[in-house]
């Protein structure tokens, strides 16, 4: 009876045991120390051993109550929404050219969509600060060279064109992820059924809606799930980018929002319960994506 | 999620805080003062401390305590009270000793973030020590930090600039000056010149107008604290940094005050309102434009009455981490930043000594009389424990910032009102 005596082995409990313990200790342990703050007043004092108070849902009023909440919750989620699309978009189509480049070509973009992935990104953004300076900046210089006004434009003063500078940075980023990926799985989609497809008289267009899409799409989805979750939490790009200019209350996304309202405000309690409200929003997000993986997978 | 993460290193650091603190009772020093030998670690701020300053104390700490070493690392004042707040609650990560700036110095002696030094008080120069800076650093009758230095800025002007535009005199009232920035902004004919260097952001020489006016960022209001940006002096005074702002500056309306030396040396500026020891980065060689340095002079910023405007009292204080297993050794640290041969360094770099009695080290030199006039009408922000928030927050960058780019002053004064009253209390 060899199905009864695995039922009563305990190594199949050992083996999933280490992996349990790092996952609580990883992501269980910091989420429930966040339920608890979020609860608490919890400012600079308790952080340097002072006993915290307990009040219950006060930080979630405070919050919702201030106002500032719902313009950096819209704001983030348009950020996310655009800058997901975008770069979905940009890198499906670079994964598409990349299949028909030559040997040559496309180990040269590979190389240069590498380079700006494995690039750090506060490297980076010192690099893209410098292109769109106010005063110094070569993006005025050519502007205004080609004859545009552009001479002293700061375009970090006005929201809108913060955040096209931002998504400029962050979907240059994110691109190369996302060509890599898709080139990956294009590669993958069985040469012969594109071309029974052809011979059947399907249209290039057809081909790609019913052949090839369909067979990448295990790997869309979860390239789309990663980017909406990474184009959510965006914070290191919004952080540096407000570091040189702008406004800050008018451009915080919830990543730099709840950064505010924590470390440069002091207060942790406010920013537990407002990172609860990002979670929160994640896992909207994300809800139809993860059911679609989920159900791929049952069929 | 970054915030998940923020908490738990957050939560990490407490943990190693707290087993750190078990550890340090266990080697049996009831008092605390850690061991002997130590590797210190001092954080100082910005490239205000001169470099001279910086090796002396490393040499002389090193030969005086054998075995142990100091080295000292450089933070950016930019974003110091987020780094300060994370870095000093963990015994591991701490610093033993920083510099912290002296309006941020309340928001974190309030909380038990620096050791206790009234015991030692009278040791590191007692009644000498700068006054204001010592009661700033005071909570309920214990000090936990002592003064480093105080500088307030003054302007530099080019001399020059001033002949080619005739003007023969250095204004000596508020409207003399404000007609020479606008002159020189006028005669230069360029937009991003500025007659008088005053970015957007930059609200600790804002501060001066609004102070000149005679209005303030809050006051005192039954047990706690309200903003007072909304009264009519204090309208009038946000109100002159918006014409200020238009009619002489050239400098971006959201650009902060950090980098004074490249549009120095870009030739943009007539006259811009600086510490004293901005003077040694235009002469130097590398980084600075010494030729065009030597056409400097500088005056205290001349007030609406007699004498000379009320700017920030800037400065720094220095402290030691609560947290730091090494305090007796760190003491010692305090003790060579307050000597009088490391004060002397700092002094003739231009930042006035943090001793009273040291003060006739600044020299007689234009710096040395600028300096002493600036500092003589000099005033603190509003004495409340959690300023450091509404600085860190960027309440007054985009206030001074939305009013540079010509909003609507009273609007913009009662928003941040509200956030400042939110804030403090």
């Amino acid at each position: 009876m060899a199905r009864g005596s695995a039922r009563r082995s305990s190594l199949p409990f050992g083996l999933v045991l280490p992996a349990i313990v790092a996952l609580g200790l990883a992501l269980g342990y910091p989420l429930v120390r966040q339920v608890v703050l979020s609860l608490q007043e919890f400012g600079l004092a308790q952080q340097f051993g002072q006993a915290p108070e307990w009040i219950g849902l006060g930080n979630y009023r405070d919050l919702l109550g201030n106002g500032e909440l719902w313009p950096v919750v819209a704001r983030t989620v348009a950020f996310c929404l655009v800058n997901a699309g975008l770069t979905f978009g940009i890198g499906l189509g670079l994964a598409l050219l990349m299949t028909r480049m030559s040997k040559v070509v496309r180990i040269l973009t590979q190389c240069g969509l590498l380079l700006a992935w494995a690039m750090p990104v506060v490297a980076a953004m010192t690099v893209w600060q410098f292109l769109f300076d106010t005063e110094y900046g070569v993006v005025n210089w050519l502007l205004t060279a080609l004859g545009g006004d552009f001479e002293g434009h700061s375009w970090l003063i006005d929201p809108w064109s913060f955040f096209l500078v931002a998504t400029l940075v962050v979907v240059w980023m994110s691109v190369p992820f996302v060509a890599f990926t898709l080139y990956a799985a294009l590669t993958q989609v069985p040469e012969d059924v594109v071309e029974a497809a052809q011979i059947d008289g399907a249209s290039a267009r057809q081909r790609f809606v019913h052949v090839v899409l369909p067979s990448i799409r295990s790997v869309l989805l979860v390239v789309v799930l990663l980017q909406v979750i990474w184009d959510l939490r965006v914070f290191t790009q919004i952080y540096t980018l407000q570091k040189a200019g702008g406004i800050s209350k008018d451009t915080n996304l919830l990543g730099t929002y709840i950064y505010t309202l924590g470390i440069k405000g002091g207060d942790f309690g406010m920013a537990a319960a407002a990172a609860m409200f990002m979670l929160v929003l994640t896992i909207v997000l994300t809800a139809p994506y993860v059911r679609m993986m989920l159900k791929q997978e049952e069929d | 999620m970054r915030i998940k993460k923020t908490l738990a290193v957050a939560a990490t650091t407490a943990l190693l805080a707290a087993t750190a603190a078990c550890g340090s009772e266990n080697d049996g020093d009831s008092k605390g003062d850690g061991p002997a030998k130590a590797d210190l670690v001092v954080w100082l701020n910005g490239t205000d401390t001169p470099q001279p300053a910086r090796d002396w104390l490393k040499k002389t700490f090193e030969e005086q305590n054998p075995g142990s070493t100091l080295t000292i690392e450089q933070q950016e004042w930019e974003g110091l009270v987020e780094r300060l707040t994370t870095a000093l609650t963990s015994a591991d990560q701490t610093p033993d000793v920083v510099e912290v700036g002296n309006t941020q110095a309340p928001t974190f002696t309030t909380v038990g973030a620096f050791s206790d030094l009234s015991d030692d008080l009278d040791d590191l120069g007692g009644d000498d020590l700068l006054p204001g800076f010592v009661d700033g650093a005071t909570v309920d009758g214990k000090t936990f930090a002592v003064p480093y230095y105080a500088g307030s800025t003054y302007v530099f002007y080019r001399k020059d600039l001033f002949e080619q535009a005739g003007i023969t005199a250095v204004p000596t009232s508020m409207e003399e000056f404000v007609t020479a920035a606008t002159t020189l902004k006028q005669k230069s004919g360029k937009a991003d010149f500025s007659g008088y260097w005053l970015p957007g952001k930059d609200w600790r020489d804002g501060a001066a107008l609004l102070w000149d006016a005679g209005g303030d960022f809050a006051a005192p209001d039954g047990d706690g604290w309200k903003g007072t940006l909304s009264t009519p002096e204090s309208l009038a005074g946000l109100t002159a940094f918006q014409d200020l702002y238009d009619a002489a500056s050239g400098a971006p309306a959201d650009a902060n005050e950090s980098d004074p030396v490249t549009p120095f040396c870009a030739g943009k500026i007539g006259m811009m309102s600086r510490p004293g020891w901005v003077y040694g980065m235009l002469t130097d060689p590398k980084s600075g434009c010494p030729k065009l340095a030597e056409k400097v002079g500088v005056f205290a910023l001349p007030g609406s009455d007699d004498g000379p405007a009320p700017v920030l009292l800037g400065g720094s204080d220095i402290a030691i981490s609560a947290k730091s297993p090494n305090q007796a050794l760190s003491r010692k640290v305090l003790d060579l930043m307050l000597s009088e041969d490391y004060q002397t360094i700092l002094a003739e770099a231009g930042l006035t000594p943090a001793k009273e009695s040291l003060a006739t080290k600044l020299g007689d030199d234009q710096f040395a009389k600028a300096t002493v006039e600036a500092a003589s009408n000099a005033k603190l922000t509003p004495a409340a424990a959690a300023w450091a928030t509404v600085e860190g927050k960027f309440v007054l960058e985009d206030l001074y910032s939305e009013i540079a780019q010509g909003g609507d002053v009273k609007k913009l004064a009662a928003e941040a009102d509200d956030k400042i009253t939110a804030e403090l209390n």
